[in-house]
């Protein structure tokens, strides 16, 4: 999910702007704004003239405007690049002592995928924590042999590794994503 | 969508930043006293002062613009194919979000479509609201493959309720001969 909103967000911003141009150059070669517009070359205008006659002031300030954009664009790229939306360690209440202890993400959904592989009628499992670290969600990921009770595993999954993670990270409220794929295989777990 | 729509992202936030600093350099060095640094845009410049806008070649550019603008727009608010159908929560936790997705809720369908006797292959094509199944019978006789209808639609109807879908999509389900 990490930036996806964002760049959908400028992707249709864009968009808008293209259209808005093509609209307005074409409006203008087709004289929808006068005659004499239609005649005009392209930088007789009011934006040009004021470039023209302002340009000592207006250029230096169109190089900082420019320099705004290059690093706004410059951390949505590395932010494209770099991030992720996994939750890192999770912090462990401790019971209000003063040592502090943490449990490596990879740790539970270690654990989870292993439950969950285990349970007759699965082909595999994936998990992974998103989000927060101090808010996570857990998603899992499982894939179930056509063959299997697709109900009965779908809750053996929810009150068995779903259930287990949320008493071991002690958040009976830790949200989770279950996404159940069926595969034709046969697994080698089904008898 | 997600994958193309991140690459084009990319694409735009590096075509911003190469415009911008291109344009930052080309200001100092006019403000430097320096003709051109690095674009040629003179160039550019006196093509803009000579044409009008009822130039062909401006209606291309203009035209080209708007169509392209519109196929962005329209790719970026087109509702995207579903991907995780949502099972019936009655029994399942408040935290949890189940679904099945539609690769899978296929797969279980064309499986047990091609389960029914007679049946050799089967084409499964998930959609938000409705499933429709193409199925090809091992016969190659039109009344064969017709009396296997009724079997492959049950078939996929159990498999379908089996998943117990919260919405569960409108299915339909077509038996085809074997051609030769």
């Amino acid at each position: 999910m990490h930036a996806d909103r964002t760049n959908r967000a400028m992707l249709t911003l864009f968009a808008l702007l293209l259209i808005a141009a093509g609209a307005a150059a074409g409006a203008a070669s087709l004289g929808f704004f006068g005659t004499a517009t239609k005649h005009r070359t392209l930088l007789h205008n009011a934006v040009g003239d004021s470039y023209g006659r302002q340009g000592d002031w207006l250029w230096p300030v169109t190089a900082l405007v420019a320099l705004l954009i290059v690093l706004l664009a410059l951390r949505w790229l590395l932010t494209l690049l770099f991030t992720t939306d996994r939750a890192g360690d999770l912090r462990i209440d401790s019971g209000g002592g003063k040592g502090r202890t943490t449990l490596a993400s990879a740790a539970l959904t270690g654990a989870v995928t292993e439950e969950i592989e285990n349970y007759r009628g699965i082909d595999s499992a994936r998990a992974r924590l998103v989000g927060d670290p101090a808010a996570p969600q857990l998603v899992v990921t499982a894939t179930v042999a056509d063959c299997a009770d697709l109900p009965a595993l779908r809750r053996r999954i929810q009150t068995g590794a779903l259930a287990h993670a949320r008493a071991t990270l002690d958040r009976p409220d830790l949200p989770a994503q279950l996404d159940l794929t069926v595969t034709t295989k046969r697994s080698s777990r089904v008898t | 969508m997600r994958i193309v729509n991140r690459l084009l992202a990319a694409l735009l936030a590096l075509a911003l930043i190469v415009g911008a600093v291109l344009l930052i350099i080309e200001v100092i060095a006019a403000t430097l006293g320096h003709q051109q640094a690095l674009v040629h845009w003179h160039q550019s410049y006196a093509w803009a002062h000579r044409t009008p806008w009822q130039q062909g070649s401006v209606r291309v550019a203009a035209a080209a613009l708007l169509v392209l603008g519109v196929l962005l727009l329209v790719a970026e608010l087109k509702r995207p194919r579903v991907s995780r159908l949502p099972v019936a929560t009655e029994d399942a936790g408040a935290q949890d979000d189940v679904a099945f997705t539609r690769r899978g809720v296929a797969a279980a369908l064309r499986a047990a479509v091609t389960d029914v006797d007679g049946i050799l292959a089967a084409t499964v094509r998930v959609k938000r609201r409705s499933v429709s199944v193409q199925a090809q019978a091992a016969a190659q006789d039109a009344d064969a493959a017709r009396a296997l209808k009724e079997p492959a639609a049950a078939a996929a109807a159990g498999r379908l309720a089996a998943l117990q879908l919260a919405s569960p999509p409108r299915l339909s389900v077509r038996v085809a001969r074997r051609s030769r």
